[in-house]
């Protein structure tokens, strides 16, 4: 019992209550399919610290920020980039990309947005004296031009296909110039100002966030008069607050307790396939980790289907290689990660493996099902085999490593895929001098650094598919699963969620259904 | 004077060397047990950029010179910039200082109002089935973990019963659940003292002659029983205070109550030095305050250690 750790024992705890709990009793389902409400209240698993969108990059603080603020260029639920703030965009020459901009559009203090903005917002980003946590998102830029109030020209250092992409996520978002220089960041953190379809009322810490709707928002007024922001930490809570209509919509619904929330008249689950992979992420300069057989063994000797239907609850799916699905060059035609525990003992023999220890290095809860998982596939590893070791460590005691790259063998990571292509997330980690820096192969890294700055999309194509391959002969992550990540709806929310992580308010993607 | 001196003196200085130790305490471990800057900062960050933030946050300095930054900033009042918050810690723990004291006294308050009588009560009845009830519920308060029996009354108390919201601060109704729970490890103690402390109490011969002269039964147990039973039950209620407030951690955050014990835990978790500081500084300070008061309390209840 005392090896239990207490988020354990809550689970334990919770899932003895959902079976305590019955289900059907609750609330009214003729009714409870629509709703007269003007207010839309969101249960997240964390607080937010920041409202500055240049200050953050965790997931529960974009969800607020990119309704606060809008992107030249909007990421779709559907993965397609749209217009935001501009209505156009090309690429002229090799390394300037033009933008129009959309006209008639107000900040939330009635400020006219103009290209003067997208300027001092881009540069904002990269301001040493700020020390924004985007800094480097956009530093493929050269310089911003704003030869007129409706065109910005961007001129970027190389021929950088991607930024679109990159202006629509993190970094991307449009401040107001004026407000923003005359406040300075702090009271500006305080009372944010954007062009979004929501704009801020107050802020009470770890308590809630309430949000107007902005009516004069260019892309139509949202559904809802007030959007509010509640962090409810523990999961079987959040849950419970979802069932008895206390919330409208949670984030971070583990796969284990879909059913209690599918299985309510009341509620639903809606899930989105995660931009991005969980991995194994692996120090290949250690042996016998340095050694591509052993890695394809410890590939081979995992089975992903079972950790998928188990452990996730059939919300997830196998990765096929280094590229999540919905990515560009995304290899369709590549089958999901083979499980051959025999072909594992054979590669062991071939390299010849003498029974060196392989350690897990993992987390309690960084990313979900991560213990589970690793004791599964520890289990794996021994049948195969191969002398399997996990060890537990906590969140810092990770960072740290990261940031040593000290990992004793191999350690959970959820890269997300920023641009939706391989470069925003393979690349970006995996390249020389990157975060995930363990392993080289010359032409690995030639086709990486053509492809980051190409912009013929077939050349692209080919170079991810060759990596791609060499990926999967020396394995510097094995990718274990793609799961989905789950919300929690009160039916009569209509909402669609967003592979990479965003809460999509605008009218396109939410509305309540009245009666 | 000299006299009163001389009992709050040592007192006193005992407080503070303890309000040092903890804050010494702390300092040592939070720096021992991870560095915050990684979790600042993107993975992909550069090294300068580390640097950067280590310097910004003063951690590039060697542990003794922190250390004495440290102390000289908390007799100033000034516990630094919160890392996570961007503004000063003392003004973000002191922002989450309201909800807690609500909470706690609220807690503390249920459990002397419920405990003092029904430790009282059972008693009197001793071995009744009023005893034998209330003591197997002070059984099952004070074994059950805090966030168990918080799950439990949201699953039984909101969701199925639909009385209390769930989580979240707000009306007195929010206030119901998490108070019951954090109240009830010291509510099933106070019980349970309070029973044994009045049984105690009861076989003194000074009862027997009260009853001998005729009192009523009701006098006897309020005036000669129950005072004289209070010293312990002021001490463990005092000591229950500090429970109370670990308790408040799990309990804030199972019931998302923006409290310091939240607060507590996520900065833990965000490596965020100078709110930890601040919050385990203030708690100590609280339980030492409350400690010290009780004190002085027992010089007003017991003439023997009265200052002369």
């Amino acid at each position: 019992m005392s090896r239990l750790t207490r988020r354990e024992l809550l689970k334990s705890a919770a899932t003895l209550g959902a079976a305590a709990a019955i289900g059907p009793a609750l609330g009214a389902p003729a009714q409870a399919q629509t709703t007269q409400k003007r207010e839309l209240v969101i249960a997240q698993g964390g607080d937010i610290a920041t409202f500055d969108p240049h200050m953050s990059t965790s997931a529960n603080e974009i969800r607020v920020s990119f309704n606060i603020f809008d992107n030249l260029i909007s990421r779709y639920p559907d993965g397609k980039l749209h217009p935001g703030l501009a209505t156009e965009w090309k690429l002229q020459g090799q390394t300037t990309w033009a933008f129009k901009l959309r006209t008639g559009v107000k900040f939330h203090n009635g400020d006219p947005f103009s290209s003067a903005d997208v300027k001092y917002s881009i540069e904002r980003t990269w301001d040493p004296a700020l020390k924004t946590r985007v800094n480097t998102v956009l530093s493929t830029i050269d310089r911003v031009e704003a030869p007129d109030a409706t065109t910005v020209l961007m001129h970027t250092k190389k021929p950088d296909p991607l930024l679109p992409a990159r202006l629509a996520f993190y970094a991307g978002q449009i401040l107001p110039e004026k407000y923003a220089k005359s406040a300075g960041p702090d009271a500006f953190n305080q009372k944010p100002v954007g062009t979004g379809p929501v704009r801020f009322v107050s802020w009470t810490k770890d308590d809630r966030a309430v949000l107007e709707a902005n009516p004069d928002y260019w892309g139509g007024k949202i559904d809802v008069d007030r959007v509010i922001f509640r962090p409810i930490p523990e999961t079987a809570p959040r849950i419970a607050a979802l069932l008895k209509g206390e919330v409208d919509m949670i984030t971070a619904l583990p796969p284990d307790h879909g059913e209690r929330v599918s299985g309510s008249p009341t509620t639903r689950m809606a899930g989105a396939l995660y931009a991005g992979l969980y991995v194994l992420a692996v120090n290949s300069k250690r042996p016998p980790l340095d050694n591509p057989l052993v890695k394809q063994a410890l590939s081979l000797a995992i089975d992903r289907e079972i950790i998928v239907k188990e452990l996730w609850r059939g919300r997830g799916i196998v990765p096929n290689g280094p590229i999540a699905k919905g990515d560009n060059h995304f290899d369709t035609g590549l089958p999901p990660l083979k499980y051959d525990p025999k072909e594992a003992r054979e590669r062991l023999k071939k390299a010849g493996y003498k029974g060196e220890e392989v350690v897990i290095e993992t987390t309690v809860g960084y990313t979900a099902n991560d213990k589970p998982m690793s004791e599964a596939i520890q289990g794996m590893w021994r049948d195969a085999g191969i002398n399997a070791k996990v060890e537990v460590v906590e969140y810092s005691v990770r960072a740290q490593k990261n940031r040593d790259k000290s990992f004793k063998g191999l350690w959970w990571s959820d890269p997300t895929s920023t641009l939706s292509d391989p470069d925003g997330m393979m690349w970006r980690l995996l390249s020389p001098g990157g975060p995930q820096d363990y392993w080289r192969h010359p032409k690995f890294d030639e086709l990486g650094e053509a492809a980051r700055f190409s912009i013929d999309e077939k050349f692209r194509g080919q170079a991810y598919k060759e990596m791609t391959a060499i990926f999967l002969e020396h394995f510097p992550w094995i990718p274990v699963v793609q799961p989905y990540e789950d919300y929690g709806l009160q039916k009569y929310v209509e909402f669609t969620p967003n592979p990479n992580q965003q809460i999509e308010l605008r009218r396109f993607n939410f509305k309540l259904r009245r009666a | 004077m000299r006299a009163l001196v001389a009992f709050l003196g040592p007192r006193l200085f005992r407080a503070l060397v303890a309000l040092w130790l903890v804050s010494t305490v702390v300092f040592v471990v939070m720096r021992l047990s991870g560095d915050p800057v990684p979790l600042l900062l993107p993975p992909d960050a550069p090294r300068s950029e580390y640097a950067r933030v280590a310097r910004e946050l003063g951690l590039d300095q060697p542990l003794p010179v922190q250390y004495a930054v440290f102390l000289a900033n908390v007799l100033r009042g000034d516990f630094g910039r919160s890392i996570h918050f961007r503004e000063p810690a003392w003004r973000v723990v002191t922002g989450y200082l309201p909800a807690t004291a609500q909470l706690g006294l609220t807690a503390f308050g249920v459990a002397l109002l419920v405990a003092v009588p029904i430790g009282l009560l059972s008693a009197v009845n001793r071995n009744s089935p009023l005893d034998h009830a209330a003591m197997g519920l002070a059984l099952i308060g004070q074994s059950a973990p805090t966030f168990f029996l918080g799950i439990l009354f949201i699953l039984v108390f909101s969701l199925q019963a639909g009385w209390f919201p769930t989580s979240g601060r707000g009306s007195w109704q929010h206030l119901v659940l998490p108070a019951a729970t954090l109240g009830a490890f010291a509510m099933a103690s106070i019980a349970r003292l309070t029973r044994s402390a009045v049984l105690e109490v009861l076989r003194q011969d000074y009862v027997r002659t009260a009853r001998a002269k005729g009192l009523p039964e009701l006098g006897v147990v309020l005036k000669h029983t129950l005072k004289n039973a209070s010293l312990p039950v002021v001490t463990i209620t005092a000591l229950q205070f500090g429970t109370l407030l670990g308790g408040a951690v799990v309990t804030e955050t199972v019931f998302a109550w923006p409290g310091v014990g939240r607060l507590a835990i996520q900065s833990i978790y965000n490596r965020d030095y100078p709110v930890v500081q601040c919050t385990v500084f203030v708690s100590a300070l609280l339980f030492i305050v409350v400690n010290f008061a009780v004190d002085i309390l027992y010089g007003l209840l017991d003439p023997r250690v009265r200052p002369r």
